[in-house]
């Protein structure tokens, strides 16, 4: 079929467009890593656009050198294999259930789910309940606490109902009890749910920074996220003298914190971002 | 039925009283537990036995040289906010010269500094605060107050030698009934300065006064004439860009100008702090500085500076990175300015402009036409107690702790310094930092190669501990260079520090009532403040109709509300 005219001239204008928004949102993170290969004068002159000047590595043997940096990132990367697992198999269970007709109360657990997506306890009487809990300076509070995303229930669910009830009846008759189903039936033709959302739930584990920082009181159990956020938030105080003090955890180290915490991620994300894309769409349609 | 039938009924079973566990779980969770809930005022400890374990001086000593030694070894909590410019470690010399001065090991909960006040929030709301919280600047503490948490420490300050004595000797307690609350008590213990530190002022290329034979500025009328003449020199070049947006400026500003603090509130810092009055002590009243007359003087004065092309526009709005870029790269020649950054500054000029090839220093604080004043507070951030620390069975030995650590001259200078003949050396009263040793944040033995640094490696000269200018003057004087030295003591020679304004003691219920009333005022002033400046609205024309307003939005009812408090509670006391 031949293009018309308006719609080629169409295509180069959406083409010019959509590089003009990779540009804009590209600049930023050039700028980030341009300036973690930088030299600190020319950061100070803001002479660094998009790619490095007075190349050096130093600040990256800094980082990498300090232990506390390694132990936060093996923390983090901890939390985030034991989290999204705990998440994964609570989230399934949870929806996998909810989406069968026939589960009596059903309507009242999916109210009490999305109820929690408006409503939150606050700040301290969640850390009252992890703290009696016995939960408080262990790896359970910070996987556990909003271990089910609401939202990733409802999607997750919607996919559950769509997939067809004839394979459960069928297998039911044939003696499979429902775990059976479940592990059998199900959940092998679930693959790209399962993979979309072990996608969003690790990429929330490994940004995590919250939980930790309320529920943690040692260093050596933060995760990366919060050594990042540390040197960067700077002093929530107006005292001159730290505020300036942080002033020392200069610009360039900031530079290759953020890098080094957002690496794996960026490179995992080309190779999923299919997934991702398909994920948005699962739970929307049904039958 | 069949098989499955009786599988359904069980299942169905089974699940119903899953169903029932996890409501019974969650509706555990829920129960109050019972720590913390009862809400009592503090009481000072009088149980248990009076001075057990503590043997300290017992009559009088010079004022901050009480000493203190535990008796048996004992271990108290504490919060420490961690500054990631130099983060906790515990292998730290600082724990252990602690412990041999006084037999205590502090145990320290760490909580990473931009997340301190939150922290600091939960655990006390929670009731799992340590025992010692200190970086709490006055006013942090009120929240706190209600919750029965944090110690009335006025009561306790009678056990406190170093810390009464200093109040005394360095005629502090008109700052500290600052913090007093309605009841009479107050809930933070204040860190002391012997002298007023002043620290932000404006810096100025003196390389280029002296090569055109300009004096220093001394008052706002010189260093209008000053920028005049720069600019006249060079006439592409806008003399003053200034950073904070403007609300550093108008803070220096408001005592020459107003007697009061008049600073801005920015969208990155608030040189306000909740400045809006100035006490006339003729009159004993309190009036709202931003409709007196001598406001409109101060933004007319700048309102000058922009209009005559002398003042940066773009100050208002600028980042703090951009405005240091022009003075660094020598496109303007003033900008404020605090201590610590004018070592950040020659840094960067010296990487920019070349070693040698400009000179930058600090203009005194300049005069206005309401006098040549300062306005401040010589104590600073200071420490809670919790109730936990009143539950220690060392409840005493906790307070001559805390005293003699941040108190006492001996404490202080062991949390700055360090150990005596080891990292550093006091002679007539001039400190050095001993080879072997840097610490390049103060400035001291900067180009020292394989050396320890204080602060990273051993822990001294942390924030926590020690105030950077504040304690005993010999002290204070200690880490500041002799440009510091001299520029903070021709200020306290030539201009005056105005006495601190009595405290207003509202109850909690008039406070917030007071706060809600102000702060629509206060934003409409900041708003109006900018306009005059920049020159948007016309300072003449429209001030008039700006004083109406804010009257409309109810700055006569909150000063009215304000004076009447304080003259009631002048009555009661």
């Amino acid at each position: 079929m031949k293009e018309s005219a308006s719609y080629r001239v169409f295509r180069v204008f959406n083409a010019i467009l959509l590089l003009i928004v990779v540009a804009v949102t590209l600049f930023p993170l050039l700028n980030v890593v341009a300036k973690s290969f930088s030299d600190m004068k020319y950061i100070a002159s803001n002479a660094v656009t998009f790619y490095p000047k007075g190349f050096n590595l130093k600040t990256y043997r800094l980082i990498m050198s300090d232990s506390m940096f390694w132990i936060d990132y093996k923390n983090t990367v901890v939390y985030t294999v034991v989290g999204t697992f705990i998440n994964l198999f609570m989230t399934t269970i949870f929806a996998y259930a909810l989406s069968v007709p026939r589960l009596m109360g059903r309507k009242f657990f999916t109210g009490l789910a999305v109820f929690t997506m408006f409503f939150n306890g606050g700040m301290i009487p969640n850390y009252l309940l992890v703290r009696n809990l016995g939960m408080r300076n262990t790896l359970w509070a910070v996987v556990v606490p909003g271990a089910i995303s609401a939202f990733n229930l409802i999607v997750m669910r919607t996919f559950f109902e769509g997939l067809p009830r004839e394979l459960e009846e069928a297998a039911a008759i044939d003696g499979m009890g429902t775990y059976g189903i479940v592990a059998h039936i199900v959940l092998p033709l679930s693959k790209p749910i399962l993979a979309t959302m072990t996608l969003f739930y690790a990429v929330g584990m490994w940004n995590t920074w919250f939980g930790p920082f309320l529920y943690l009181d040692r260093p050596e159990a933060f995760p990366v996220s919060l050594y990042l956020r540390n040197i960067i938030a700077g002093a929530s105080q107006a005292s001159g003298t730290d505020a300036d003090a942080l002033g020392e955890v200069a610009s360039n180290v900031k530079a290759v914190t953020i890098v080094l915490t957002a690496l794996p991620i960026i490179c995992v994300y080309p190779f999923l971002q299919k997934y991702f894309v398909q994920g948005m769409t699962l739970g929307s349609v049904k039958g | 039925m069949s098989v499955i039938g009786r599988k359904v009924v069980v299942r169905k079973i089974a699940a119903a009283c899953l169903a029932f566990a996890v409501i019974a779980v969650s509706a555990a969770g829920c129960s109050p537990s019972g720590k913390g809930e009862a809400v009592s005022s503090a009481q000072p400890a009088s149980s248990e036995a009076a001075s057990q374990g503590a043997s300290s001086q017992a009559d009088s000593a010079a004022p901050g040289e009480y000493d203190f030694k535990s008796e048996k070894p004992v271990t108290f909590s504490l919060m420490f906010s961690d500054n990631p410019g130099y983060p906790l470690k515990n292998d730290w010399k600082l724990w252990d010269a602690i412990k041999d001065a006084t037999n205590v090991t502090l145990d320290v909960m760490v909580v990473p500094m931009a997340s301190y006040n939150d922290k600091r929030s939960v655990l006390i709301a929670s009731g799992d605060a340590p025992e010692i919280i200190p970086k709490t600047y006055p006013g942090q503490e009120v929240p706190f107050i209600p919750s029965g948490q944090i110690l009335a420490v006025s009561d306790l300050a009678d056990k406190m030698p170093n810390y009464s004595s200093e109040v005394k000797a360095w005629n502090l307690q008109s700052d500290v009934n600052t913090l007093l609350q309605k009841n009479g008590k107050y809930y933070v213990l204040p860190e002391l300065h012997e002298s007023f530190n002043v620290d932000y002022s404006l810096c100025v290329r003196t390389d280029i006064l002296k090569k055109n034979s300009i004096a220093m500025p001394e008052s706002w009328d010189d260093v209008y004439s000053v920028l005049k003449k720069l600019k006249e020199l060079y006439p592409d070049v806008t003399p003053f860009s200034d950073r904070w947006q403007l609300g550093a400026l108008l803070q220096i500003a408001g005592p020459g100008f107003c007697k009061t603090n008049t600073g801005l509130k920015t969208a990155g810092a608030d040189w306000n702090s909740g400045s809006t009055f100035y006490y006339d002590k003729d009159q004993d009243q309190f009036v709202f500085y931003p409709t007196m007359e001598e406001y409109k003087t101060e933004l007319s004065y700048f309102s000058k500076l922009v209009k005559e092309g002398l003042l940066d526009k773009e100050s208002a709005t600028q980042s703090d990175d951009q405005a240091k870029s022009k003075f660094e790269n020598g496109k303007s020649f003033m900008i404020t300015t605090n201590s610590q950054e004018m070592n950040d500054l020659r840094t960067k000029m010296d990487a920019i402009l070349g070693e040698g090839k400009y000179e930058v220093a600090k203009t005194n604080i300049p005069a206005g036409p309401a006098g040549a004043n300062l306005v401040g507070t010589r104590l600073e951030n200071g420490i809670m107690l919790t109730k936990k620390a009143q539950e220690d069975p060392n409840f005493e030995t906790l307070l001559k702790f805390v005293d003699w650590l941040w108190y006492s001259k001996e404490g202080e200078t062991l949390a700055k310094w360090g150990i005596e003949g080891e990292t550093y050396t006091v002679k007539d009263g001039k400190y050095t930092l001993n080879e072997g040793y840097t610490c390049p944040a103060y400035g001291l033995n900067p180009d020292a190669k394989d050396a320890k640094d204080l602060r990273k490696d051993l822990g001294f000269g942390c924030g926590v501990f020690i105030l950077t200018a504040g304690g005993p003057n010999e002290l204070a004087y200690s880490m500041m260079n002799d440009e510091e030295k001299a520029f903070i003591e021709n200020v306290n020679k030539t201009r005056t520090l105005l006495p601190s304004a009595p405290t207003i003691l509202y109850d909690e219920d008039q406070r917030e009532a007071q706060n809600l009333l102000v702060q629509p005022v206060m934003d409409y002033v900041n708003q109006m403040s900018y306009k005059f400046i920049l020159g948007q609205t016309d300072i003449d024309t429209g001030w008039d109709a700006y004083v109406q307003q804010c009257k409309t939005k109810g700055s006569e009812k909150y000063t009215e509300t304000a004076n009447s408090v304080y003259q009631e509670s002048k009555k009661a006391q």
